[in-house]
Parts: C-alpha cells; structure tokens; sequence
C-alpha cells in the first residue's frame, strides 16, 4: 500500500510535468518574427585586469531582451530597438553597469564589486535583492569555495560570521560538525539544513550507514562534488530561515551548483594533486624510557624488574610507531566540464575523479560522480530544467576496537601509540613481531594493512522543475526531487589481528538504503508599483518523505582468513543478525510576503506550518512565524549627502522556527528485544523500553536579531554587523523519571537552552592601482550557549559518553547555568611530595592507599574529603570567539589568497593523553611521563609510576582548545591571452596552494580540532585517539577551451 | 490552458499528501502487543533477561548485586584497575546516596519488577492454554517477588508498584512513595504462594525456568530474613523432602561448571551462556580476569581472612580462588602474586575475555540446608538433624563433620562461618551479616573498610529518585 501510494505519486507527478513539457509544442509553438531596427558590437572586459569577460549579460533598460558575451568577451546586440538605449550590463561579481550606447563599437569595462549590493541573493525558495534582504544571510567567498576538500561543510569554516565548523577528524570523508549561531537542542539534531539545489537534506550520517563497520562515520555530504558548487548561501535568522519552518532552526545552507553560460560552450578540465603528512606526531617513550617505566611500575608492587640495565642501554631509541603507521599519502582530484548554453538554454554536465588516500596506512577516500544540470525555456512563459548528480564512493577507514573483544585500547590510534617501542614492526624473516605484552597478541601495523573496513555508497540527488508563468509576475512552479542512497558496509578481521584474535576472525557486513522524494509547488507573484513600491509574495505546498531500511550480518571464527568478509557462512559462528527500518514524511504549508517601499523600506512576513510524522499524535502540526524589517538608510539623502557613508542598512527580524530531528518513533510506547537463555538457548523476549507520549511536539528557537551593513569609502570597507538572541524552549529532552515506574526516562518537551551573540564581517579593498588589487576579509563570531532549565526539579545530569572508560569518567555534565559541552570533574593541586602532605591535606584515595607521588585533588567544598562532590566546571568547549582573516592580493595574472583561522578560548578534554598516561606493564605511555615523579624528581604534574592507578576526570587533561591555523595559502597564475590564443584555450590556471600549513596552538594532542564523537551533541570536545589532521601541498591546473 | 495548469497542479498536491501517522516496521508498540500466547511468553522471556542483561550498565546477577552484597562487605574490595570512584566507595563504605550503583540496582529490581507486573496483568486477558497460562503469570510472580526481595532488604521501605503507568502524559503520576516494608513482605509472600504451584521441574527447551522448588526455597529465605523460625523449617523440609530431587553436588567445582549447568544442587540460576549467548560482554570475566599481561581484576579480596579460612583440605579453596591461569590460546602458564576470585572464570573462555559460560547461582541446596540448619538451631537449639544438614555441606567440601556437642551460640557461630565459606561472591554476605546484625563488627576489622556503620544496615535510597520525587524519604543517616 505504501510503496503504491508513493508509485502513484511519483508517477503523477512525471505525467504532471510531461504534461507541462507537451503543452508548448502544441499551443505555445508560433514563435514572432522579430523586426531589427539596430545592431550593436562591443566587448566587456574587467576593469583591472583587462581580460575579457564570459557570460555577461546586457539587457536594454526597461526591456527583457538581452544577449550574453562569448569567450572572447564580445557580444552583438540586434534588436527591435531604436538606438540611443540604455545596455544594463550585469555579470556576478561584479558591479552592474548602465551603459548609454549611441552605436558601435561600445567598450565596456566592469570592475569588481566589494559592494554586492544589487546581487541577487539565493534565500528559501527564491531570490531576493540584496539591498532588499531583510534577514542575517552571508555568502560563502569564492575563495573559501576553490579549498580542497573532500565534502562542503568543511569548505564553511571561517567562511561566515555565526558559522562555527569543526572537523571530527583528519580520516578522509570524514564529517565535520557545523553550527550556526550556537547549538539549540541537547537531545536532538544541531545540524544545520542544507537545502541543495533545492532538496532539503539533513546530514544525518547514519542514514548511510548500516553500522556494520566501526571508527568514524561517511560523511553523507562527501558523496556530493565540492566543486560542483556555485554559491552557498548561510540563512541565519529567523526572517531568512522561518521559511524552513521545522528544520529551520539550526539555520540553512542554501548550496546552488554551477550552471551553464549563455553564449558559450566550454569544455574545462580541471585537475590537482597533492601530498599530505601528519601536522604532528605526539611525544611518546622510547624504548628506554620504556623499559625504565616498566621496572619502576613493577618496583611499585614489590614485584622484581623485567629489563635489567644492561638490557635497557641496548634498547636505544625503538620502535617509532608513529613513523610505521603514518605516510606521505597523495590526494588527486580531476574533472571534465561541458558547459554552456544558448539564449534558451544552459547545460553543465561534469565528471568528478577524487581520490584522496589517509595518511595512516590503507585509509582512503575515492569518489566518482556525474553532474547534470539543464534548463530551457520552452517557451517564454515556460521554464524547465533538472539538477541531477550521482555518485559512488567508496572509503576505507581506519577501524575502532569491537568494545567485546578489546581489554582497554578504544581504536587504532591508541593501537599504535600504546605498542610498546622495544618491540620491532618485524621481525629478521620479515614477520610481523607480535605485541606479547598485550592480552590479546597483535601488530597495529598488520592489523591496519589487514582489517578491512569500508563503506561503499551510492548517491543520486536529483530535482527536476518546470516553472510556467501564469499571467505578468505570477509564476507557478513544480519541483519533484529525490535522494535515493545506497550504501554497503564490510568488516573483516583477520584471525591474527587484535580485533579477530580472541573470535578467530571476524566479519560483518552490511547495507542501508535511504529514499526521499520530494514534492513542491509554488506560487509567486511580483507587482511594482509606480516604481515605489515592490511587492513579491510567495506561497506553496511542500512534502516529502523519507524511508530506510538497514541490514547487518556477521560471523566469527573463520578457518580462513581468505575469504574475508565474501563468506559469512564459513564462520562457524553466527553473529546475531540485525535489521531495521524506519520512515518520517513531512506536509508543509509556507508563504512569504516581500514589500518594499523606495527600496528604502523593505518588509518580509513568512511562515510555514509543518505537519511531521515524528511527533505525538495531538502535535503533528507546527506553525512557525517570521517578520524582518530593513532600512536602507544609505538611501536617505541625509546620509548620501556624507561624503564617508556610501551604504548603510539597517535589519531587524524576529520569529520562530523548529527542530524535528529527533529521530522516529519517539512518542510511542516501543517494545525491544530483551533475550534470555533457557536451556543454553537464547529464546526472544520483548518489553516496553518507552513510555507513549502523545503530547510530543516541537523544539521550537525564537530569534531576535538586529544588524547592520555599513559600506564607507564608495564601498571599498564594508561592515556587516549582526546581534542576536536565541532562546529555545520545549526541548525534547529524555528527562529522568522515577526508576520505581520502570522507565528511566521519558522524552518530554521540557527545558530550554540560550544562545546569543555577535557577528562581524569587514571587507576592505585596501588597494586598487596599477594591476595591484590588495583585498582583506574579515569574520568574526562570538556565540554564548547556556542551559537555562531541564525540567522536572532537574539541575544537571551526566549524557551518555559512548565507550566503557570514557563512560565512567563522565566528562562532561549539563547542567542549568553552564553551557552544553562543559567539562567536569576534579581540580589537581599538584603531587603529594611527601606523607606529611598526605597527613595534611584531603586524599581522594584512603591515607593508607596513597604515597608520595599522587596526585591531589583540589577539595573544592571544603569538607575535608575528596568526594565526587569536589567535582566542578573545568571549562566549556564553546569557543569565546571564532574568526578568520583573508588577504586577497592579485597582479596581473598572479593571485595570492592568504586564509588564517582560527577558534579562541574553547577547551578540549584531551582522552588519549589520559589513556597514555596511565602508566601499566602493557603499553607505552605519553612522553611526559619520562618526567614522573620519583623521590629524587620531584615533579608537580606528572605522578609517580603505578600499574594501572584509576584513571580521574582532572582540569589536567582539559586542555586549552585555542588556535590560529593557516588554513590556505594558494598562488595562482593566469596565463595571457597570447599564449592563450596559442593552444586555442579560453583560460589556463596553474596554482599551487597549500592547507594547514601552519596551527600555531598549546594544544598537546594531534589538533585541537577534533571530536571523536563526531555530530553527538553531548560528547562534543573529546578526542580520544581520533584520526589526526594533516597538511596538504597541492598543484593544481585548471584549463577552459 | 491556465485552467489546465492549476488542475495539474492541484492534482500533484492532492496525491502528494504524506500520511503523517507513525507506523513503525521495525518496532512493537503497546496497541499491538500481549495479544497471542507467544507475546506472553516472551513477555515473561524479558522479565528473565533483566538477571543477565542491561542495555547500558553491567548485569544484575554476576555483578551489580555483587557491589552491594559483596563489596561491602569483608569478602570483596575494589581492587586498583577499579575504574568507577562509585564502586571504590561502597568497597570502603565511603559511598552516599548519589552513588551511581544504588541508582542501578534500584533501577535494575524495578524494570525486572515492571516486566512482570506487565505480564501479571496483561497474560490473564490472553486466550491460551490454560495451564501453560497460569505458569507463566507464576513465574512472573516469583521473579517480582525475588526482585522485591532485593530491594526490601537492600533499601527498607520501598514504593510498591504493582500496575504500571499507562503513558508518560502526566509525569507526576509516576511518582509512589515508600511503601512500610511488612507491607512489601505480605507482597512477596503472596507472590511466593501461588508459585509454589510452578512445576517442580522442566525439560527441553524449559530448563531453567522458575520452579515450584525454587519458589518454596525463596521463601525459606524470606522466613529466615523474617527470623520465622517455624515457617522457615517447614517450608525447608517442603523442599528437602518435596519431589524435587535436589542434592549437592559431590564435587563442589560442579557448582560452577559449564556442563553441570542446572544439576542436581541449582535450584534457580542466572542463566549465563557465551559464543553469541548472553555471557558475551556480561563482564563477569573483564571483572574476574586478570589477563595475562600482570594486571589486577576490578574484584580483589578484602584482606587475607577471606582465602586463610579455608583449610588446605576445603575443596572449595581451589574453586573460589586461582593463583595461576593457562592462556588456552598459547598454552602458557601465568602465575599471580595474590590470591584472585575464581568462581566465574570460566577457563575455557579465557581467550575471548568479557565470555563466561558460568551460571550465576541464585538459591542452591547447600544454602537451603544451611537455612534450615539455622533456623533448626536457632528453634530448638543444635539438635541432630541441625547438625546433619551442615554436616551435608562440610563433607562434601571435605572439611569432615563439626565438632559434636556444641552450645547453642557455638552452633550459630560455626554455621555462619559455613556460610561464608560456602558462599563466597554469591551475592549472599551482606545479607548474612544484616540478617544476623554482624555487619559493623565483621566488616570493621578489614582495614579499609573502618568508615562502617549501624547506618550501613540500609543503603541509601537513590539521591537521584528523591530529586524527581521529594516526597521520598531518605534513610536514617544519609543525606541526600
């Protein structure tokens, strides 16, 4: 019935616009027969460079015809006007130009704009005027757009005021975390929506995923091309994002991909390679150091050494696992372009190769996909056109330990850095050498070049529209899309790796499959009157729907290991299969109302009422507001009259918007599988795990914000200033209900979270003379989130961190009054010197158990005893401010893009040093523990040799998160026409740029920017043992013909 | 042509209305559920599973219970790789009521509790055999009654649920307050009564499910809990001489091994399997193993009292304790400095730690005639057949018969140094030494756990229940 209804749909749908594509031919077929009355030649160029300009368009004032230049930059106008006309002449980027043409030659030279005033802006649903914007809306720069990177979200860092990006790791195709202006919700999705070509999607990874492997997820929007994209645009407040309605509060990127020229036909190929290396290794023993601390933590239980000294001077430095895991691993990206179109059309078809390989051994990332976009006025009241992409990508990451089999070390990384550096990688006979010192004998480079973990997935995203013009500025338009992912997961460890010792090999497999489609329909209707006043409204009737399905199956105890995870009926031990599904459809309603008056007053009222499957039954629907005012004063003939003041705007929006991602099935009462085995026979038992909550509705975020653009100097500074406050109430928070009920939890919309802020963006051109273009951009963020209630009596409590360790140690807590992501735990004094501090002050372990060389804990209540009530803030992972600084030099065909970026005042919890700090026999240890405490060192921060003392959650493992990164440098040369015209090309580029060359930060891991739990909201800031960042030198060239 | 248009255009919303209502393919909901005789039976499956399993935290039986009925106690501490501060605090009596193992096994009774009443109230409106019908609501009536049991005596007066809530549209509604625990008791007794009409024994693919036995042996606990010395006697002879068939072992090894699993001594088990069953990651092992790499298990022995009460003879030494282990996978032997806990360290698993195929006994014969010795002793004094019941368990434990003619008070004391002996790390100590008001003076001599206390006769209720409920009190001597 479903799969009909959804059949049935679709089909209407394609015979719906059939229909629409059979209608001009027969009705709207009889074209005019033009009358010429003049003909005009010209050529525009840029106004520095002097280099012709492709794709202009010039559109006679007043009049919709209008013709685009070549690849040469010409153009010739033949029309039925009379000459003298009025060219308006417009290309993006630059500044539109009215040109008074009395016949030919005109030459037309445009010059960059730093104002993009008149631009047109891409916002929900539509375009809108720049000047007439009501709402918080950045534009991503073009520089920030040419970065190498595997996926777009890690192209918005530092590319907009109130964007916040952190990368969860350096494993190619891995995800990063994006938050716009704060994160809302504690329990649900802070994601933002990305609205590509118009199909919302939420990067939810988990919707490729079948969880069959393990270690960092796929990011799903590295199945999409970067380089595909033309512009991208950051909805921020309520005014731009109400239209979003419940997917609107974590704010929209708005990603528009390249679209044909008109007039041209171009072929380009773009390609670049590149190298990357670790940024840094972290200190660790050598084999000496080693060898030291391995007798020193057998002396501390009486027990007799293992090395003698002898044996110690000849271990010299050892192994550096770090050096045998880690390579010099080439990325290398080329595409082939067509792309073009004529005054009906415009097509961009593009192939895309990328492959970038991990810097640790046998990780990688390859992507292949295709593009194709087309549009085509059928008629001149008749538009269609299709925006399709497919791709297949396959990755291989680096593997997390499977919890059941592992004793302590969480994943590859802590594999490495734990091995202990008196062992060789191999042995005389080219052998692995088996870590003997472990429970479980293994080799973390034969297990990284052996275990297998990949995710291959398939993705098409495709959206197809048909836009007829119903009358003078009403317009009706149809767009049906769908997202249709596939993905296949293999794991297989060998029986002599560590993750398939103790199960003799082990293999799963899995696969998940994800369709949405897409339904929208939208009126607009534009009206100027006696050009004062503007009026565009908008209305529209959206759905769409999605459904998943995911499998997993497994086997252990291979007799070979030859077959891999091809077999899982040679294991001779099933693994419980499992499988899943899931689906949410979402109805929505939206309008929006544009009025601007003079372009001097302009007004936006939206709203959208949302219907979404995922709420109770008696909340389905959700309606959500928005107004925006904006002045724009520069207008006013008070201000034009100053000579500084060239623009000045001032905005002002309020309203509402919501967030559904809180998963499916909430509001029911659910029953789940609890097993039990009779007789040595697991036998199914079920029982209710959720209470019903028929009242579940919305998260919903108000906003206020209030800005200003300011342009000074004829636009050559411009200030972009915004303040903002969010509050977010109804959170839909698992709130602790009383154990004695038998639930633990029940998932009501309780509690509320704040985030406010300011946001500033400055662009200047600070130099424009001779050839010699010098620009500078900057954006600055800073966002302050607080917990403002929990609900039910409820003060703070301790999320979930995943992992055993990690789990106990509850690192972070949120707690009312203190931001999400505040870390929690004891205060450390220094070291016990001796026992009569031990005598004096609080010990956290009785008197009896502590010696000289503990740690202390600060006894922050005063009690007299170190308790887990003496735990406090250690800091929060909100940064104080985010930034970033772009200097753009160009001269003559050179170009030099310096982009520096960077977080301020965020801290990290730095779990893999603590791992590596707990001293015991099997595993090597951080390098500062050369510099342990012995009664003839005595140090203050590092503590004495034990084996295995517990590990604490201590301010000293909460490092400052701060840093500064030289994220892109990139030098470019733009060949002359003269050796253009050689080859007969229309462009050629050859750069050369590199990316994270420099992080300037205290940080002692491998990056400050991190997040080994990746998009988990509560278990932000940690990194334990997650993949590490990398520089990247690449050259790159990119030819048009 | 315009008109065309809007009509396709309303056709292409009309047919894309998305159903908003959520039917879930791969989830049970309640509107569907406790329908069929198969849904009852797993209903009562899940009131099982919550001995052995835990979506979050480690299992009841094995381990959680060991914290508060071990760990407290002179028989376990926490040793140095214990990594949660909560345990290290009940291993010294240091903890409070924000202790997070209080909240578990509190947490741990009620969902058992729950999926019981669950089943007590939905399986009766089900058409089914009959038989089989009343079976499974007696079943689910012991485990209710076994999981109050727990909580009783662990925390006193405890709020009483019988009928679970409905949804979680008022959250206030969920809120009881403490229930007085005589109140609790005529509960459980109740509950006991009508499951001793449980088969007295299974076959096949039932073997170990509740019995009739093992209702009649619990409640010889709870009597003996109550200090009932009459009832306690003859609800014991009921299962000495019911048709049962109980006996101990010969070998007292057989307890805990693999394949004497639910034999002739097991009256109710835990019933823990590995190799994709329930004993995977049950961590009985991660806590009991030591590894071979020269770490300490999470469990370590309070002090040397524990292992010097055993003579060299008492066969029960070598079961409950190892000072070596082979790596099965290497064939190496690995010797320990100490003495470490053994009962559940399944040798055969020792290659895939975190596996154990060792059940976790909950009533066992030995204890039902050390029960009934006790309360034969404590009625009418040490008479014979006292005597005849402890002296089962000391010669199959080779320790020979107990001295003859001891007084009334000697008598009580050997027997309950019997008890320790026999019960090592069997959940068993702290209630031994509540029931028998020994725990300040037993558990003050180990030197670590001096912080004691009369107070420590009840845990503390659940700092984290009385801030959603603050209705609850609070036990004597604790804050919250």
């Amino acid at each position: 019935m479903e799969i009909y209804i959804h059949t049935k749909r679709f089909l209407s749908g394609i015979i719906g616009v059939l229909l629409f594509l059979a209608i001009p031919g027969t009705v709207f077929g009889q074209t005019e027969v033009p009358i010429i009355n003049s003909r005009i030649d010209g050529i525009v160029t840029d106004s520095t460079t002097r280099q012709p300009i492709t794709g202009v368009v010039l559109r006679i004032k007043g009049v919709t015809h209008e013709v685009v230049t070549g690849s040469d930059g010409r153009f010739s106008f033949v029309t039925g006007q009379k000459l003298p006309y009025t060219l308006v002449v417009s290309f993006i980027g630059y500044k539109t130009k009215e040109v008074y043409a009395t016949g030919s030659p005109v030459n037309i030279q445009l010059s960059d704009k730093v104002s993009q005033l008149n631009d047109v802006v891409i916002v929900g649903y539509g375009t809108q005027k720049r000047s007439d914007i009501t709402g918080a809306i950045s534009t991503v720069p073009k520089s920030n757009l040419s970065q190498v990177s595997s996926s777009v979200d890690n192209l918005l860092r530092g590319a907009a005021p109130g964007v916040q990006v952190t990368q969860s790791s350096g494993q190619p195709g891995a995800s990063a975390s994006v938050r716009i202006r704060g994160g809302n919700s504690i329990t649900g999705g802070n994601e933002p929506l990305y609205v590509i070509d118009g199909f919302p999607v939420y990067n939810d990874n988990t919707t490729i995923s079948s969880s069959a492997g393990t270690g960092g997820a796929v990011n799903a929007l590295s199945t999409i091309n970067p380089s595909d994209i033309e512009s991208i645009e950051v909805l921020k407040d309520a005014s731009a994002t109400a239209i979003y309605g419940s997917r609107g509060a974590n704010g929209v990127i708005i990603i528009t991909t390249k679209k044909g020229k008109r007039g041209t036909n171009d072929v380009a190929f773009q390609t670049y390679y590149g190298l990357q290396k670790i940024s840094k290794e972290v200190p660790l023993l050598d084999a000496t150091q080693w060898a030291e601390l391995r007798n020193d933590i057998l002396a501390s239980s009486n027990q007799a050494p293992s090395f003698t000294s002898a044996q110690i001077a000849a271990f010299g430095k050892g192994t550096n696992w770090q050096d045998a895991a880690f390579r010099t691993a080439p990325v290398e990206n080329d595409e082939l372009t067509f792309s073009g179109g004529d005054e009906k059309s415009r097509y961009n078809i593009s192939s895309n190769y990328f492959n970038q390989e991990g810097i640790l051994l046998n990780t990688d990332f390859k992507r292949y996909s295709l593009r194709f976009n087309y549009d085509r006025d059928i008629s001149k009241n008749f538009h269609v056109g299709i925006n399709a992409t497919t791709s297949y990508s396959t990755s291989q990451g680096a593997a997390s330990n499977i919890a059941s089999n592992s004793l302590n070390s969480p994943n590859i990384i802590t594999n490495i850095l734990t091995t202990p550096p008196v062992l060789p990688v191999k042995d005389a006979n080219g052998n692995y050498v088996l870590n003997t010192y472990s429970t479980t004998p293994s080799n973390p480079i034969q297990d990284l070049l052996s275990i297998v973990n990949q995710t291959k997935v398939n993705r098409s995203l495709g959206n197809l529209f048909a836009e007829y013009t119903l009358a003078p500025g009403l317009k009706a338009k149809v767009s049906l899309g769908a997202d249709l992912i596939n993905s296949k997961s293999n794991f297989y460890a060998p029986s002599y790796t560590g993750d398939g010792y103790s199960t003799l090999g082990y293999a799963t497999v899995g696969a998940a499959s994800s369709n949405s489609w897409l339904d929208e329909n939208t009126l607009t209707y534009s009206k100027t009157i006696n050009n004062d006043h503007e009026l565009n409204i908008l209305a529209g009737y959206t759905t769409q729907y999605l459904s998943n399905e995911s499998l997993t199956a497994g086997s252990k105890d291979f007799v070979s290991n030859l077959t891999s995870y091809n077999s899982l009926q040679s294991g001779s031990q099933i693994l419980t299969p499992t499988s899943n599904a899931y689906s949410w459809a979402l109805d929505s309603y939206l309008a929006r109302i544009n009025y601007s008056y003079l372009h001097k007053y302009n007004f936006t009222v939206s709203g959208r009422a949302d219907g979404s499957s995922r709420f109770g039954a008696g909340n389905k629907w959700g309606y959500f507001p928005s107004a925006g005012f904006s002045w724009n004063a520069g207008e006013e003939d008070f201000i034009k009259s100053a000579p500084v003041v060239s623009n000045l705007k001032l905005r002002l929006s309020a309203g509402e918007t919501g967030n559904q991602e809180i998963g499916e099935y909430q509001s029911l009462a659910l029953f789940s599988p609890f097993n039990y085995d009779f007789n040595n026979t697991q036998v199914v038992g079920l029982a209710q795990t959720q209470l019903a909550n028929a009242d579940l509705k919305w998260e919903k975020t108000a906003q206020y914000d209030g800005g200003f653009d300011l342009g000074l100097l004829d636009n050559k500074i411009n200030f972009v200033f915004d303040a903002y406050y969010k509050k977010t109430t109804n959170l839909l928070l698992a709130v602790p209900v009383p154990l004695s009920s038998g639930y633990s939890l029940s998932l009501q919309n309780i509690g509320s979270v704040e985030n406010k802020g300011i946001e500033i963006g400055i662009n200047t051109e600070n130099i424009n003379s001779d050839g010699f273009v010098w620009k500078t951009a900057l954006v600055y963020s800073e966002n302050r989130n607080k917990v403002l209630s929990l609900g039910n009596n409820e003060t703070s409590f301790f999320p979930t961190i995943p992992g055993t360790t990690l789990g106990v140690l509850q690192p972070e807590i949120i707690k009312v009054g203190l931001p999400l992501g505040t870390f929690w735990g004891y205060k450390t004094v220094g070291i016990f010197q001796n026992a009569a501090q031990i005598a004096e002050y609080p010990t956290l372990n009785s008197k009896a158990n502590t010696k000289p060389g503990d740690v202390r804990y600060q006894d922050t209540n005063n009690d007299g005893v170190i308790t887990t009530a003496d735990k406090t803030n250690l800091g929060s992972v909100q940064p104080k401010f985010t930034g970033s600084l772009t200097n753009t030099f160009t001269y003559k065909g050179f170009d030099l893009v310096v982009f520096l970026q960077g977080s301020y005042g965020g801290k990290i919890y730095n779990a893999l040093r603590q791992q590596l700090e707990i001293t015991n026999l099997s595993q090597n240890a951080w390098g500062d523990v050369a510099n342990r405490w012995t009664p003839t060192n005595p140090s203050n921060t590092i503590p004495r040799a034990s084996n295995n003392p517990v590990a604490q959650m201590s301010s000293q493992f909460v490092e400052d998160a701060s840093y500064l990164r030289l994220k892109n440098l990139v030098l470019g040369y733009t060949f002359t026409n003269a050796v253009l015209t050689k080859i007969h090309a229309k462009q050629i580029r050859l750069y050369v740029s590199a990316q994270n060359l420099v992080t300037w930060t205290k940080y002692t891991g491998y990056d400050p920017e991190v997040s080994s739990f990746e998009q988990n909201n509560t278990a932000q800031g940690i990194d334990y043992g997650a993949y590490p960042n990398y520089k990247t030198y690449l050259l790159g060239l990119n030819v048009t013909f | 042509m315009k008109k065309l248009l809007l009509l396709i255009i309303t056709a292409s919303i009309l047919t894309a209305c998305n159903k908003l209502a959520e039917n879930p393919t791969s989830y049970i909901t309640t509107t569907q559920y406790f329908k069929t005789q198969s849904d009852a039976t797993a209903g009562v499956t899940a009131i099982y599973s919550e001995l052995i399993s835990d979506g979050t935290e480690q299992p009841l039986y094995g381990r959680e219970i060991n914290f508060l009925a071990d760990m407290t106690t002179d028989d376990l501490a926490a040793g140095p790789s214990a990594i949660n501060p909560n345990v290290r605090a009940l291993s010294s009596i240091t903890y409070t009521a924000t202790d997070d193992r209080l909240q578990v096994i509190w947490r741990q009774n009620y969902t058992g509790i729950s999926r019981a009443n669950a089943a007590i109230d939905a399986i009766p409106t089900i058409q089914f055999d009959t038989t089989l019908r009343s079976r499974l609501v007696r079943e689910s009536k012991f485990l209710r009654a076994l999981f109050y049991f727990n909580l009783v005596r662990f925390y006193g007066d405890v709020p009483l649920v019988l009928h679970n809530p409905a949804d979680a549209s008022n959250l206030s509604s969920l809120n009881v307050n403490r229930t007085p625990a005589a109140t609790v008791y005529a509960q459980i007794i109740a509950d006991l009564t009508d499951a001793e009409n449980l088969p007295s024994s299974y076959s096949g693919a039932d073997i170990g499910r509740a019995t009739g036995g093992a209702a009649k042996s619990l409640l010889v606990k709870v009597y003996l809990t109550q200090q009932n010395w009459t009832a306690t006697v003859s609800k014991a002879l009921e299962v000495i001489n019911g048709p049962y068939g109980y006996a101990l072992f010969p070998n007292y090894a057989d307890v805990f091994n693999p394949a004497t699993k639910n034999g002739v001594e097991h009256i109710f088990s835990a019933q823990i399997s590995s190799n994709g069953g329930l004993g995977n990651s049950s961590t009985l092992m991660g806590a009991n193993f030591a590894g071979f790499v020269g770490n300490v298990p999470a469990d370590i022995p309070a002090d040397s009292s524990v292992y010097k009460q055993f003579s060299n003879t008492d066969t029960r030494k070598a079961v409950t304790f190892y000072t070596s282990l082979i790596n099965p996978a290497t064939g190496l032997v690995y010797n320990f400095p100490t003495f470490y806990f053994g009962k559940y360290v399944d040798r055969s698993e020792l290659a895939t730690p975190g596996q154990s195929n060792i059940n976790f006994p909950i009533l066992r014969y030995a204890d039902v005639l050390l029960m009934y010795a006790e309360a034969l002793n404590e009625a009418q004094g040490p008479i014979a057949a006292a005597y005849a019941a402890l002296n089962q368990v000391r010669v199959r434990a080779n320790t020979g018969n107990l001295t003859p003619g001891l007084s009334q008070a000697a008598f009580r004391d050997s027997l309950y140094a019997e008890r320790r002996r026999e019960f090592v790390q069997e959940a068993q100590r702290w209630f031994d030494l509540v029931r028998t008001k020994q725990l300040v003076q037993a558990v003050s001599k180990v030197a670590s756990k001096t912080n004691v206390s009369t107070k420590n006769y009840l845990f503390a209720i659940p700092a984290s229940e009385i801030s959603i409920n603050p209705d609850l009190t609070q036990n004597p001597g604790y804050t919250n």
